[in-house]
């Protein structure tokens, strides 16, 4: 269908008039008016035109009837693959329908007229206006509002793009399986939340996760009990063994083979003892006969030797008895000439002794003369250092009396002078009465009378004049007693500052200070005098004192010159020491003489000790040949013994058996025994041991139990893997469905976007559109990979994405053989200048084979669209 | 007067039944010790006084002390029967706490046979018993059957143990002889161990648990009613009936109506433990009527369970179609029957796909068109 003409009669502003659209091409076609021209108008009437029934009394309808009344009328011019037509309504008053052919024929009439505009645009199609019409200002791809218009125009729009795309890709619910599908999904979904969570993992209380619980519980107890069987087997098996072993050790043939052995050991450790006592004895007979040939060797070697010995010593004695005689004579010639040496020595040392003596006289009597000069120098020092000590004391005991400081003095002074100020304040403020008597009578106060005289006054006071009166005296009001209160509080002071001085006045205080200061020099000069004096303390002095005193000694004067002395006293010991060295010298012979001479004595005496300690030895010389013969007839026959006890002993070690294994079978023995009794002990209490835990167990029935929960067990794993495999099974249908729905809802969409996606790339390179399977519309956008919902879009993209997709639809009807027009009334409206551009290249790329509309205000931005410029011709009816 | 007696073994008293529900599990237990009073009247009813029972009357080495007095207390009410009890592989003599209760507390007329010793259990029959010592005791315990016996006296050998390794290789140690009978000359062996009944030569029979606890063997459970020289009669002893049903369909079939015509009558279903395994392929909407079948009869029976593993859903374009004509229903449809079919994926992939796709059908379903 393409329109080549639109015409209004008395409808809205055109009322009385006709308007009429004509040269509406193939292509774009832009009517291109000013505002208030009626272009809406124009739209509304075409879209009556096809969708309100002539009959209709619609508010739609209503809103074409200009103010002034009368009936609306909108017709139409277009053409159609078999030929033109004529399409005329007439609505409110005396309402038609026709449908007229190119020559003006009516094809159809009022509802038939109807019946042909509805095949006309349906035709399978329910109709492409809300699909394709753009009115004034629309941003979205239908319109919004919640009115019934608005309502009826989506359904129908809706409607319109199910149809056609029906009839180029199938049926949605075909394509998509739609609410068969919906109620597949949503019933694995509920079989899969029966029994699965989200993640396909067991839910917790269903009857997968029962059924693995129960296999984890039954596994717990089949571990428990199989361990339980086990022990229980284990110790069937040993309660067998020890059985046999009991049955063993009291086999009767198998303790008497024990019994034997051990009787066997016993008797083979008893002989093996007493053979050994034999060997002991023979050996002991061996060693004795040892013995006795080694005495009478011994004996004969002794005899031997003694008969040497004497014949040495009788031979040493005459050679000792010689060398004697010649020592004696000697030893008498050395006494002799020592003796006379001796007398020469001390005559000598007579002389020098007696110069030593006057000499030592000599030199004490000098030394006692230095002393006694000392002790009295001494003496002065210590006199004069007491004295000192004394003053210091005294000095000091007088410091303590008079102790005062030069602050205490100064706080003095200054209570001196404030009292003194604070008194020749008062002074300043009292008064002077004078008195003096004529007669007897006299003024008293405060009961004593007032002598003649003068009277100062610093403070009120009343006297009593005899015979007159009283009188008072003020010296003014106030201020003389505060002075005086002043002046009693400074006295107070004073006299405590003076009693910390320890004086009566001020001037006394300053003299005791001065005495004080003086008492302190004097004190330290006497410090310094005894430091001179006695450096190291009084005592130490006085010691001194007493140690000179001591060596002075009683007083002698010198009676020799000790010089000339010590002269003498040398010649004297030279003498001597010459004295000395020869008597020495023969002493030492001498003493050597008598030293040889008891030498030979001695050795003469042990040769004759010896001689005769060798006579007696040896008795008589015939007796001790006897005895050598006897001695050695008497080892021929020890050693005879010997040798036969040699061999004995030899013999019985040859037979002797070996003790330590005889005894080590009997321990064996002895223990096979005493194993064998503990053993039957050990194993009769094992045996009862294992008969209470055995008959513990099997009253439990482990075995049976163990049976029934691996019954149990396998039962449950088995059931758990049922379900593992149902929810593996569902698992895999609801992704199967999924898929299969995308794939389906991808096919069904793809004529659509085959459409759009290169008008789109006009506007936004590489960008794509998702459609919604319900609304059929496209819901997002993806651009540079990002997807943005239609919603969050500007205004001018949002508007030219909804021209674009009645473009495409436009395209789809086209491919179906229901070429429509586009129609834009005052559109792209939001879009920049740039975009525009893009737009307008966008409707010219469709308009190659479709026709379409535009009716705009904006001439000089629509004038770069291009396309055929269509004029509407007014005129009046 | 004739050797008659009654071969039984693999009581397996106490056996818990863990893996099934809770009813049921008492049900069957109660079963096994109700085997007790039909094993004896079996005796009876054959003419016999003795029971031989070949080891696993318990089935574990310590049964709770209920099972184990229950168990006595019956056997002595069943005072005209004698039973023979050998040990085990479950209640080997390793167990001697429990023979030892038994001797302590059994009744006269159970003789507890531990030892490999002969004894004359019948008048003119002697019993080579051939006790378990252990559980594994990795040695052929019948040579003790090579014991000499009085001339003239029967030979009944007592064992139990595998005849055939059911579960390893071959040769493996332990295994009894299959000629232990001629080779120790015995007039019968009486085999347990194996819970089915099974002969396995002309004298020598497994007589297999007398009330049966699994479904390997499918059988009715029972016991045997023996006497040398005659024909082994089989006796029925078992109450529970344990039914593996094999379904196997094809496209075409109609599974619910084959399933029912399999199934027992209703009042039979009671004391029946059944196990359906569906395999072969089946469209989805019969797999899916299939399915609610199963779940509509399961409880008519003690236990029920149906396995469907192992039934392909077999999906063609009509059969997608009860899912969707077109759509993403029909395009996840297709692309989970292409997974399911998807070799390239491990099975259980497959699986979880297949599953799926039965999913997506009920529910589907349920939503209508």
């Amino acid at each position: 269908m393409k329109i080549r003409a639109i015409e209004l009669t008395n409808i809205r502003r055109f009322a009385g008039r006709s308007a009429r659209i004509e040269g509406i091409g193939d292509g774009i076609t832009v009517l291109s008016e000013p505002n208030e021209f009626g272009k809406s108008t124009f739209f509304d009437a075409l879209h009556a035109l096809f969708f309100e029934r002539h009959r209709g009394t619609r508010q739609t309808v209503k809103a074409l009837q200009p103010h002034a009344g009368g009936a609306p009328e909108a017709a139409i011019e277009i053409d159609l693959p078999q030929g033109s037509y004529r399409i005329e309504k007439r609505w409110l008053s005396r309402p038609t329908a026709r449908v007229l052919d190119g020559n003006g024929r009516i094809v159809a009439q009022d509802d038939e007229a109807e019946a042909w505009i509805d095949r006309l645009l349906g035709d399978g199609l329910a109709g492409p206006s809300g699909l394709l019409w753009v009115r004034q200002g629309l941003l979205g791809l239908e319109p919004e509002g919640t009115n019934a218009n608005d309502k009826n125009e989506r359904e129908r729009g809706l409607g319109a793009r199910r149809d056609l795309l029906s009839s180029v890709a199938g049926e949605i619910e075909l394509m998509t399986g739609g609410r068969r599908l919906d109620a597949v999904l949503a019933r694995v979904a509920e079989e899969l939340g029966r029994l699965a969570t989200t993640t396909l993992k067991p839910k917790a209380g269903a009857e997968w996760a029962r059924a693995v619980d129960e296999a984890a519980t039954l596994r717990d107890q089949e571990a428990d009990l199989a361990g339980k069987a086990a022990g229980l087997s284990g110790d069937l098996a040993r309660r067998t063994e020890v059985l046999r072993q009991l049955k063993q050790l009291d086999d009767p043939e198998t303790e008497r083979l024990r019994n034997d052995a051990l009787t066997q050991a016993r008797e083979a450790q008893r002989a093996a003892l007493a053979h050994a006592e034999k060997l002991a004895e023979a050996r002991q007979k061996l060693r004795l006969a040892e013995l006795t040939v080694q005495a009478t060797q011994t004996g004969i070697g002794q005899l031997e030797q003694l008969s040497d010995r004497l014949g040495r010593a009788e031979a040493e004695l005459s050679q000792a008895r010689d060398r004697l005689a010649k020592a004696e004579t000697g030893a008498e010639e050395a006494a002799a000439a020592d003796r006379l040496a001796a007398d020469a020595l001390g005559a000598a040392s007579g002389q020098a002794q007696a110069i030593r003596a006057r000499l030592d006289a000599a030199q004490r009597a000098l030394l006692g003369r230095a002393a006694r000069e000392r002790a009295t120098q001494l003496r002065k020092t210590l006199e004069r250092a007491e004295e000192l000590q004394r003053k210091r004391d005294q000095d000091r005991a007088q410091r303590e009396l008079t102790a005062v400081n030069s602050a205490s003095v100064t706080r003095a002074e200054s209570a001196r002078e404030t009292r003194d100020r604070i008194a020749a304040q008062l002074e300043a403020q009292s008064v002077s009465v004078a008195i003096r008597y004529d007669g007897a009578l006299r003024i008293s106060a405060d009961g004593e009378d007032i002598p003649e005289g003068s009277l100062r006054l610093s403070s009120a006071r009343s006297f009593l004049l005899p015979g007159i009166g009283t009188m008072r005296v003020d010296p003014g009001a106030g201020a003389a007693e505060g002075l005086a209160e002043a002046l009693t509080r400074a006295n107070a002071e004073l006299t405590a500052r003076l009693a910390e001085c320890g004086a009566a006045t001020v001037a006394e205080a300053r003299q005791r200070l001065a005495e004080t200061q003086r008492l302190d020099q004097a004190m330290q000069a006497s410090a310094a005098l005894l430091a001179e004096l006695a450096p190291q303390g009084l005592d130490t002095l006085r010691q001194e004192l007493a140690r000179a005193e001591a060596g002075a000694g009683r007083a002698e004067e010198p009676v020799e010159d000790p010089a000339g002395l010590e002269a003498a006293l040398a010649a004297a010991l030279a003498a001597e020491a010459e004295a000395r060295a020869q008597s020495g010298a023969v002493h030492a012979r001498a003493v050597t003489a008598s030293e040889g001479r008891a030498v030979a004595r001695s050795t003469a005496q042990v040769a004759q000790a010896a001689a005769e300690a060798a006579r007696i030895d040896a008795g008589d010389l015939g007796q001790l040949a006897r005895r050598l013969h006897g001695l050695r007839a008497d080892l021929v026959l020890q050693t005879g013994l010997q040798t036969e006890a040699v061999a004995l002993c030899q013999t019985l070690e040859a037979a002797a058996p070996d003790l330590e294994t005889v005894q080590a079978r009997l321990a064996r023995a002895e223990s096979v025994v005493t194993q064998a009794q503990q053993g039957r002990e050990r194993l009769r209490g094992e045996y009862a041991t294992l008969n209470g835990s055995i008959g513990a167990l099997a009253e439990q029935g482990i075995e049976e139990r163990l049976d029934e929960v691996r019954g149990k067990l396998t039962a449950a794993e088995a059931r758990a893997a049922r379900y593992a495999a149902e929810v593996q099974a569902l698992s895999r249908l609801r992704s199967a469905l999924e898929d299969a729905r995308r794939k389906a809802r991808d096919a069904y969409f793809a004529p659509v976007l085959r459409e759009l996606e290169p008008l789109l790339s006009v506007l936004h390179p590489g960008a794509a559109m998702q459609i919604d399977d319900q609304s059929l519309l496209p819901v997002a956008l993806t651009r540079n990979g990002q997807q943005e919902s239609l919603d969050i879009l500007s205004g001018g993209t949002r508007e030219q994405i909804a021209i674009l997709t009645r473009l495409a639809f436009a395209r789809l009807y086209a491919h179906a053989g229901q070429s429509v027009p586009v129609i834009l009334d005052d559109a792209l409206v939001h879009s920049d200048d740039d975009r525009i551009e893009a737009m307008f290249t966008a409707l010219h790329r469709v308009a190659k084979d479709q026709q379409i509309i535009v009716l705009t205000c904006r001439q000089r931005a629509f004038a770069a669209l291009g396309g055929t410029r269509a004029t509407a011709v007014i005129s009046a009816i | 007067m004739t050797l008659r007696f009654i071969h039984s073994s693999d009581l397996h008293l106490g056996k818990s039944f863990g893996a099934y529900p809770e009813a049921i599990r008492n049900r069957l237990r109660e079963a096994r010790h109700g085997s007790i009073a039909r094993l004896a009247q079996a005796a009876r009813q054959g003419g016999a006084t003795t029971v031989l029972l070949a080891g696993d009357t318990f089935d574990a080495e310590t049964p709770a002390p209920d099972t184990l007095r229950h168990a006595l207390r019956a056997m002595a009410a069943e005072h005209d029967i004698t039973w023979h009890m050998l040990p085990g592989n479950h209640d080997s003599l390793a167990a001697s706490e429990l023979w030892r209760r038994i001797a302590a507390d059994g009744p006269a007329n159970l003789r507890a046979v531990t030892t490999p010793e002969p004894i004359e259990f019948l008048p003119g029959a002697m019993l080579l018993p051939a006790p378990c010592t252990q559980r594994r005791p990795g040695r052929d315990l019948t040579e003790a059957m090579d014991a000499p016996t009085p001339a003239g006296m029967r030979r009944i050998g007592l064992g139990h143990g595998a005849v055939t390794d059911f579960s390893a290789e071959e040769g493996t140690a332990g295994i009894i002889p299959p000629d232990r009978a001629a080779i120790s000359g015995l007039d019968y062996l009486a085999l347990g161990d194996w819970h089915g009944r099974l002969q396995v030569g002309p004298a020598t029979w497994y007589s297999g648990a007398p009330e049966a606890d699994g479904f390997k063997h499918a059988m009715t459970a029972g016991a045997l009613l023996v006497s040398p020289g005659a024909a082994v009669q089989v006796v029925e002893t078992g109450q529970f009936i344990w039914q593996t049903l094999a379904l196997d369909v094809l496209p075409g079939d109609d599974p619910v109506q084959q399933l029912s015509q399999a199934l027992p009558d209703p009042t039979l279903r009671r004391d029946r433990l059944l196990r359906l395994v569906a395999t072969g392929r089946l469209p989805l909407q019969q797999r899916a009527a299939l399915d609610a079948h199963a779940a509509l009869i399961g409880p008519d029976f003690g236990w029920f369970d149906h396995d469907l593993h192992g039934l392909a859903t077999e999906t063609r374009p009509d059969d997608l179609d009860l899912i969707d004509r077109a759509g993403a229903l029909r395009q996840a449809a297709e692309a989970l029957l292409s997974e399911a079919g998807d070799d390239s994926r491990t099975s259980a992939e497959r699986e979880i796909s297949s599953a799926a796709l039965a999913r997506l059908y009920a529910f589907a379903q349920e939503n209508g068109k």
